[in-house]
């Protein structure tokens, strides 16, 4: 049964499982969006959703999860004993990895283990050199012999992974087959990371397979849970989970490619703050998603940027990712000096307990307690949570670090945001000047429940012209669930030099690319979508020579011309510069199925107003200002500073020398006076 | 004594311009290793990358290689002979004698110029390990007693003048090394680095304003000062000595002794190595700024974890160093080991006379070299030369909190490994085997880290230079912890009868090995910490 991408009776759900809360975007037949936010219940992490989903009494006939399964899975090792099959030699390469000590200047350095032992790794003589070339031949009755020791130990799931089985998968076929035949879940690195580096390869397979049986568990469960709640509805319910990539895929197949899901709730954020973007017409948006410990930046020059390079707790994890930097910086980031007396704001966090002074618990001075002293963050509208904001006791914590400012709290408290604020515009430097993208072309969307305390800061550190707020920024992360395209991604290594006269090689090419859109259109039909598919490539490229590849989208893959020509581009946006004349070689070819999510925009989550505040209050900025305050809801014209603008989730910050106008989708829109 | 003052600018403008001027470095190091050309730069990140205020201070570096943190400052004060500086020059060179380390060590010194001076307002440098740079063997490592054997020497000469490439100087060096192409790649990979940073230092300067820029440049490097002081006046005080010692020379077998008396008093550190051995005929002599990046590097593994990396860290450290012996060697003694060998020794000298200070807190000794492997041939695949150079990581120490990291690179060094799968695709040469070397790790409560088994064959004949060491002495253990093993080199081979052998090879040494010969490096384990009886619970390897 496929279902195409246009039905009108669509009841989509987008649910975010977040550690703190599970936030719901319900969108009802009628085309009304409603929105919610729930506890999460961290022991069974699909408990909120069900319970939510009876509670609020919602029927979805379709629903897009953001999960933390495999994050969680992963940072607290309670994935399923794996084991791992390599090519004799290797066995250890999970622990030596790339050699390098994590911490340069550590008195005594630590590396997180790998995450399969050493009694669990196996090896078996075979070979196949660079070329593809068999040197040596599998030996099966090896093999066999260690599927038996395996079948012996703890492991159920088998990581197997070959030298060079990108180039040439035909050993880990065989095995994988076999493996198969006797039970075990196999997760093949030619399958899951057909790429050159055994390191990476390995790591990011061996993460697929620790990952996959308890991934599949919990989905089915969580099927099983919607499928009773939606008894007497008549059509069947479908789920879906957020890829790292910010595109979703079917739960059967999450499953089975759980790995590609580790940043499954953070892709969510970047999908819906860049669609709330485009939505208001800006094309070229920078996400900011700033909560109580970290802060997540991703640029998108009007597509959502990818990347390849991520590492979890030391582990690479090389599926594609939306290109997120994160930074210890939040609201709970507490305020320091060092030994040299300079202020420094985290990477310690007063995080949700005790948290921040303001909040009633807690004692040490944080970026949310500076915000409330200068009167930006105001009593008038209790935050989510509904603690009331004890001014007082955050002024007794700022207190602490006034000294050195002539215990002027005002000048400690500015000097907080100030120090908060340039830790945040270095990770901003990082994904937009430092890869040669001008952030005068861009539009800063800022989300989370701090970020629109900071926009305005930012877009002037960076020189961003203008900031977004979207209509609901405390749950913009599972409104980009919500909207999310189904995809399907296929990749697969090689080694082409691109050359227009070589015929041999433009016809492997076009085979490798051929057989990838098969893989993903195949993939994308298997998950219920066969209508209105679209197929998107890309190659991996760099100078023959060079050892980093660059990922370049491809408007055709026939003409290997305009391949390179494509690639002198990207290299000169990056780089600053192209060789034109070095021949270029194709390391990766991708290929991505893509089905459209829904296409309704989300105009309709407009904010309510939750309060009649709208006075004007003494408020400290370059000095102190009487500044209008007024509840989201209200804002019905341009407004212009200094304003303070309240939500249920956030408060968002108009400071002198810019101006507010609400937009027709319902975010708010701030512009340079 | 000088005490640097308190802040003369807001101590939230600190740690703002330390955070803009750090971005500068690192961004500057995503650039060059971006754009370089070869695996050495790429894949192992053996570069440096550094700006400086227009006294030729160190503002920040991006900590790529700890070797190059007391070197950097040397070459921009090295290239001072080359003023009056125009705006659009470049000064490149790798003489070790005048502001270099060793010689594929090349470094590029560029002064940066803002719109309203015609002095510069500071400078930029960058240091890249170039796979080779010419001299007596691939690779430009080789076993060798004269530095002009160790490759082509470039004194502190302009790459640029105004902007426009100096094409005579490029074409004499790239006519003395074996892959000219890759370096080519590689020198302009640098040049994009610097001209990157130079844009971003005089963008940074017109935004401060002159006056304000001279006075925050100022205040951070106090800063540094400060952040050193408070550490060292937190220390106890007194005078302790320690000695250890490199295996050979290479060329004759017997110890070359390392002897340093350490004095902490007050807020400050004073590193005497009077006694240590003379300079020899031989590779394994360390330049004075080797030796005292080899002690920065241990002040700053006892400075907390987030502390910025500025000259100013290093103002209350004096050095005592003997002149022509092996920690302050003068021409014309060649220099390729010190860098990379005697300066893990020199480390090892200074780490274990603060092992003594802070028993409860020093990790023992880790493996204590960088096993390096060079080699190079011509390719049978395409008829090209070619030039690899590897180091191999080995065990940590063990310490207080646990036991050594398995397979690490340690101290003065932090490049990463290049794949097989990079390898076998760029070189003639199959890895067989990258393993765990069991057992290598010293016995303790908390057990050294194990060294590493790494067997490389080759598909062509040869011509291979292995510089190690902890071939005879042992990484020491601490605090009652047993030594480490010590590490062996090998080469499998056939002999004439067909027969495959294993033939032992010396710690270093220069071979010619022919196809389907296998190097074999067995590399030492970390010294234990702690007495072994006291342990718990055996921990396997994992």
């Amino acid at each position: 049964m496929t279902r195409s991408g246009t039905q009108h009776q669509r009841r989509l759900l987008g649910v975010d499982v977040g550690g703190t809360f599970t936030d719901f975007v319900y969108l009802d037949a009628a085309g009304t969006v409603q929105i919610a936010k729930r506890p999460s219940t961290p022991a069974d992490p699909g408990r909120a959703i069900i319970d939510g989903l009876s509670a609020l009494d919602w029927q979805p006939n379709e629903v897009v999860h953001g999960s933390t399964v495999a994050t969680n899975t992963l940072l607290t090792r309670t994935g399923a004993p794996t084991a791992l099959i390599t090519t004799t030699g290797f066995r250890d390469t999970l622990v030596i990895g790339r050699q390098a000590r994590p911490d340069l200047y550590a008195l005594h350095p630590v590396r997180t283990p790998p995450l399969i032992p050493a009694d669990l790794r196996f090896e078996v003589d075979e070979r196949i050199a660079a070329d593809g070339e068999v040197v040596a031949d599998l030996d099966i009755a090896a093999l066999d012999r260690v599927l038996d020791a395996i079948a012996d130990s703890s492991a159920r799931t088998i990581a197997i992974c070959f030298l060079f089985s990108f180039i040439n998968p035909v050993h880990e076929q065989i095995a994988a087959r076999r493996a198969r035949e006797r039970g075990f879940a196999v997760s093949a690195s030619h399958e899951v990371l057909p790429q050159h580096r055994e390191f990476e390869r390995m790591s990011t397979t061996a993460a697929n397979a620790y990952l996959a049986p308890v991934m599949t568990s919990y989905l089915d469960q969580l099927e099983a849970s919607l499928a009773a709640h939606s008894t007497g509805v008549d059509d069947v319910l479908r789920l879906r989970i957020m890829q790292s990539n910010g595109g979703s895929l079917s739960a059967a197949s999450a499953g089975r490619n759980a790995v590609r899901t580790v940043l499954s709730g953070p892709a969510g954020g970047v999908a819906g703050a860049f669609a709330a973007a485009e939505e208001a017409g800006f094309g070229n948006a920078i996400t900011f998603d700033m909560g109580g410990t970290s802060a997540d930046v991703a640029l998108c020059p009007g597509r959502l940027l990818e990347r390849t390079d991520l590492v979890l707790d030391d582990m690479p994890i090389r599926t594609p990712a939306v290109d997120l930097h994160t930074v210890g910086a939040g609201g709970g980031s507490i305020a320091w000096f060092d030994q040299g007396g300079a202020l420094r704001v985290g990477p310690q966090s007063a995080g949700a307990d005790p948290g921040p002074a303001a909040y009633g618990r807690g004692d040490a001075p944080t970026v949310t307690d500076a915000h409330a002293v200068l009167g930006r963050l105001r009593p008038e509208q209790q935050l989510a949570g509904s603690v009331p904001l004890d001014i007082d006791r955050a002024r007794l914590a700022i207190a602490t670090i006034a000294e050195p400012f002539g215990n002027d709290l005002n000048a400690a408290a500015s000097a907080v945001i100030d120090v908060v604020n340039a830790n945040m515009a270095r990770a901003l430097r990082v994904i937009s000047v430092e890869r040669g993208y001008d952030p005068a072309r861009f539009t800063l969307v800022a989300f989370g429940g701090a970020g629109p305390l900071h926009a305005c800061d930012l877009a002037d550190a960076l020189g961003i012209p203008q900031a977004l707020i979207p209509a609901a920024p405390g749950v913009l992360s599972a409104a980009g669930m919500l909207i999310a395209d189904i995809t399907r991604d296929a990749e697969r290594g090689l080694h082409i030099t691109l050359d227009p006269a070589d015929v041999g090689q433009h016809g492997a090419l076009s085979a490798a690319f051929g057989e990838i859109a098969d893989l993903a259109r195949t993939a994308i039909a298997a998950d219920g979508y066969d209508d209105g598919v679209k197929l998107e490539f890309a190659a991996d490229l760099r100078y023959v020579g060079q050892s980093h590849e660059l990922t370049v989208p491809l408007a055709q893959v026939d003409d290997l011309a305009a391949i390179r020509e494509a690639f002198h581009a990207a290299h000169s946006e990056r780089f600053g510069f192209a060789t034109p004349q070095t021949p270029v070689e194709v390391v990766t070819v991708r290929a991505k199925a893509r089905a459209r999510g829904y296409q309704g925009g989300l105009s309709a989550v407009a904010p309510a107003a939750t309060s009649a505040v709208d006075h004007e209050v003494p408020v400290v900025w370059d000095r102190e200002r009487l500044t209008r305050v007024l509840d989201r809801g209200a804002v019905a014209h341009r407004l212009d500073s200094p304003a303070i603008v309240t939500q249920l989730d956030t408060t968002t910050l108009i400071p002198p020398g810019w101006y507010a106008e609400p937009l027709p989708n319902a975010s708010l829109l701030l512009r340079r006076a | 004594m000088t005490t640097a003052t308190a802040p003369s600018i807001d101590p939230a403008r600190l740690a703002i311009f330390d955070s803009l001027v750090s971005s500068i470095a690192e961004e500057m190091g995503a650039a060059l290793r971006h754009t370089a050309l070869s695996p050495n730069i790429k894949e192992r990140a053996d570069f440096s990358c550094a700006v400086f205020d227009r006294h030729g201070q160190l503002l920040a570096q991006a900590a790529h290689i700890p070797v190059h943190l007391g070197a950097m400052p040397e070459s921009v004060r090295a290239v001072e002979t080359l003023t009056p500086w125009q705006p659009g020059d470049l000064a490149i060179l790798n003489d070790p004698f005048l502001g270099g380390t060793h010689l594929p060590d090349v470094t590029m010194v560029s002064p940066v110029f803002s719109e309203s001076d015609n002095q510069p307002i500071g400078y930029v440098a960058s240091r890249a390990h170039q796979a080779d740079i010419g001299g007596m063997a691939p690779g430009s490592m080789p076993v060798a007693e004269e530095l002009i054997q160790e490759g082509i020497v470039i004194p502190p000469i302009r790459l640029y003048r105004q902007g426009e490439l100096v094409e005579e100087v490029l074409t004499l060096i790239l006519r003395n090394v074996r892959t000219p192409e890759e370096r080519r790649g590689d020198f302009a990979a640098q040049v994009a680095a610097q001209r990157l940073g130079e844009r971003r230092i005089a963008a940074l300067h017109d935004d401060y304003g002159a006056e304000r820029y001279e006075r925050t440049t100022a205040a951070l490097l106090d800063y540094g000062e400060r952040l050193t002081r408070a550490a060292l006046q937190d220390l106890p005080h007194g005078q302790w000595q320690f000695e250890d010692a490199l295996d050979d020379d290479g060329h004759i077998d017997e110890p070359v002794p390392i002897r340093l008396v350490l004095t902490l008093e007050d807020d400050r550190a004073h590193f005497d190595f009077s006694g240590s051995a003379p300079q020899r005929a031989a590779s394994i002599n360390a330049v004075a700024p080797v030796t005292r990046s080899a002690c920065y590097y241990v002040i700053r593994c006892l400075l907390p974890p987030d502390t910025p990396m500025n000259g100013g860290l290093f103002r209350p450290i004096e050095f005592t160093l003997p002149q022509r012996s092996v920690v302050a060697a003068q021409p014309p003694v060649a220099v390729a080991a010190g860098n990379v060998e005697t300066s893990q020794r020199i480390v090892d000298t200074v780490w274990g006379a603060f092992a003594q200070i802070l028993p409860e807190r020093m990790p023992a000794a880790s493996s204590g070299t960088m096993n390096n492997l060079t080699a190079g041939g011509v390719d049978p695949r395409n008829d090209r030369p070619w030039a690899y150079y590897e180091t191999s990581g080995g065990g940590l120490g063990g310490g207080p909190e646990g036991p050594g990291l398995d397979a690490a690179h340690s101290h003065m060094t932090n490049t990463l490994n290049t794949p097989a799968e990079a390898l076998e695709l760029a070189y003639p040469l199959r890895v067989v085997e990258n393993s765990v070397r069991p057992d290598s790790g010293g016995d303790g409560q908390h057990r050294g880290g194990h060294g590493l088994i790494r067997r490389t064959e080759f598909l062509g004949s040869a011509r291979v230079t292995l510089i190690t060491e902890r071939r005879s002495g042992s990484p020491w253990g601490a605090h009652g912890g047993q030594p480490g093993a010590q590490g062996q080199n090998s080469l499998e081979t056939t002999d004439s009868d067909g027969q495959r052998i294993l033939q032992p090879l010396p710690g270093k040494t220069i071979i010619n090995v022919d196809p389907g010969d296998v190097i074999r490096l067995e590399t030492p384990g970390g010294g234990g910490w702690g007495e072994p009886g006291s342990r718990s619970t055996q921990r396997a390897v994992d």
